[in-house]
């Protein structure tokens, strides 16, 4: 475990930073509900908007607070939030390092390559589990304050969760492409095409004839399509998150034990 | 040799990529445990391939490698038995010494803190500043001392002083003895002559991917010219010095180069009265130059 608590370690800051700055957001948004979702002049003027621009932006029925919630506080800014932070420190875990060339040294000690991989990335999943977490508290903190108590502590949960494995994903993602290729270029590259790709299929591209089938495909629309801040979590969704990032992790690890490390 | 090599190479080859650059062409080395073994040759001929190879941090193309009887790829508990610095060593800028100090020891199954603290001291190594903001030569210190600390039998070492000040390639020189006497094998590319010739018992010379020639340092002192300068009361004829090249009087003064058995020079001399004699160690340089040189000009 060495290697996974002096990852925790070296990122400390950053970690914290980001933890902060998306529950920050989050609890932001969390609180304009009595101002936006609860007031009668808003909704009237929501509902000018085109069906479909409020289909493509989630914002139907923004008069109840798990709606509101759903768009504007988990909607988009927490998830591309969450997502950029987990590509960041997907790549970090071996690409960076390798292009930088300070790989080598830790590589040269007795530690297996699987080893030092697996607890790097390990340790992006214990901080996306206490991101998640974090932001869970101090949303279920918010319902009191700000008035949307109706919302049930364990649909916060819920949501939280599957933002957590969302994040997970991600990281796994460009994880995978660092420890594949050693570049940082393709971990990045893989990272943020998928995050926009998968934006785009789960909010404009569903309006275009033909295409709606891409939503399913959309990592976003496993995280929010089920809603779970209504149904809870949704148990197929939160597997394909989680199975698929596990795929990532361990495609990945595989090919970094097997190939050359590069200076 | 009865006892396993600490390192044993056959025919190993390396090809960067699929149709990259062939760096290794059948390297055949062999490093018998308790030697210092210098690993000289011109840049791009192949050293540090080799070295990333003893590590594991790159595989081979074909061939086989053995470190201390193991094959690197096999078991990453061999690598607790290594030493390893590389010439630029770097590393996340933002920990102290002391931090990076502590953790490459907790992966070695830890070292004592004393020990660290002498070889910083010797080093004149101050391990509580953010190695990003050490100089060059200060943050080799923290790789000397990483590659050392934990005094393994086999270290393997990059052009280890590249950044170091005269003051401190001694000091390296130093602790390269010291682990010699340890009974420590050392296996040290470089391109520092002094270093080599103070330290090794053999070379290497590699060159173009192949090993070109292996060298007894003891051996190539004796081959090796040295200079002479000899202080006569009343000088000899010229005619009359034998074993002696390229003689030259000047006063009572006879300069020379000597090479392999001296003895018929001094039994030439013997008859003189020979106020002081000077003889300088021999400068191994100029040897390995041969082997330097590019093929075009060779
Ligand atoms: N990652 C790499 N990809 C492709 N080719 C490489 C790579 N690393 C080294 N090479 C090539 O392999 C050959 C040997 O390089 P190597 O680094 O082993 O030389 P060296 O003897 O250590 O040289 P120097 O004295 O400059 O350090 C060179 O021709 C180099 O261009
Ligand atoms: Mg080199």
């Amino acid at each position: 475990m060495r290697v996974f608590w002096k990852t925790v370690r070296d990122n400390r800051r950053g970690w914290i930073g980001w933890t902060l700055a998306v529950t920050a957001v989050a609890s932001m948004y969390a609180s304009f509900w009595t101002s936006i979702g609860k007031n009668p002049e808003m909704a009237k003027a929501m509902e000018t908007y085109p069906e479909s621009l409020k289909e493509a932006l989630h914002l139907q029925n923004l008069n109840q607070p798990e709606s509101y919630l759903a768009s504007s506080v988990f909607g988009l800014l927490v998830p591309m939030l969450v997502a950029v932070f987990a590509v960041s420190a997907g790549v970090k875990a071996i690409a960076s390092d390798e292009e930088a060339g300070t790989l080598d040294l830790v590589l040269a000690h007795p530690v297996s390559r699987v080893s030092l991989a697996l607890q790097r990335f390990g340790a992006i999943a214990a901080v996306l589990a206490v991101m998640g977490t974090v932001l869970c508290l101090a949303i279920i903190g918010l319902r009191g304050p700000a008035e949307f108590p109706e919302v049930a502590p364990s649909k916060i949960m819920a949501i939280c969760l599957q933002l957590a494995l969302f994040g997970l994903f991600f990281a796994a993602l460009s994880y995978a492409a660092g420890a594949w290729t050693g570049k940082r270029i393709a971990a990045i590259g893989t990272g943020a095409a998928v995050v926009v790709l998968g934006y785009l299929a789960d909010s404009f591209l569903p309006q275009i004839e033909g295409f709606g089938w891409t939503e399913s495909i959309s990592p976003f629309d496993w995280y929010l399509g089920g809603e779970p801040l209504r149904n809870g979590v949704q148990p197929g969704h939160a597997a394909l998150l989680l199975g698929l990032a596990v795929l990532l992790a361990a495609a990945g690890t595989w090919r970094f034990n097997r190939r050359d490390v590069t200076v | 040799m009865a006892t396993t090599p600490a390192i044993q190479t056959e025919a190993l080859v390396k090809r960067y990529g699929r149709s990259g650059a062939t760096a290794l062409k059948g390297l055949d080395l062999t490093v018998g445990e308790g030697e210092v073994f210098g690993f000289l040759g011109p840049n791009g001929a192949g050293k540090s391939t080799t070295i990333r190879l003893l590590l594991d941090l790159i595989r081979p193309t074909s061939g086989t490698v053995r470190v201390l009887g193991v094959d690197p790829r096999s078991s990453h508990e061999l690598r607790g038995k290594l030493g390893y610095l590389a010439g630029d060593f770097v590393v996340n800028g933002r920990q102290t010494g002391r931090e990076l100090l502590d953790y490459l020891g907790d992966l070695r199954g830890g070292v004592p803190r004393q020990r660290i603290d002498e070889l910083a001291a010797a080093l004149d190594l101050d391990l509580s500043r953010r190695i990003g903001t050490l100089s060059k030569g200060n943050r080799q210190k923290v790789g000397v001392v990483q590659a050392f600390m934990h005094r393994p039998p086999l270290l393997v070492l990059d052009e280890p002083t590249s950044g170091l000040d005269p003051f401190l390639q001694q000091q390296f020189v130093e602790l390269v003895r010291e682990a010699s006497g340890n009974g420590q094998t050392v296996f040290m590319s470089s391109h520092v002559m002094s270093e080599v010739q103070q330290t090794c018992h053999r070379v290497g010379i590699i060159r173009d991917g192949t090993l070109v020639a292996v060298e007894d340092i003891d051996d190539l002192r004796k081959r090796a010219v040295r200079k002479v300068e000899v202080v006569f009361g009343s000088p000899p004829g010229l005619d009359q010095i034998a074993g002696l090249q390229e003689p030259s009087l000047t006063g009572n003064v006879l300069r020379g180069r000597l090479s392999g058995d001296a003895d018929a020079f001094i039994k030439s001399i013997a008859g003189f009265h020979v106020t002081d004699i000077v003889s300088e160690e021999p400068e191994l340089e100029e040897l390995f130059f041969t082997y330097y040189a590019h093929p075009q000009e060779a």
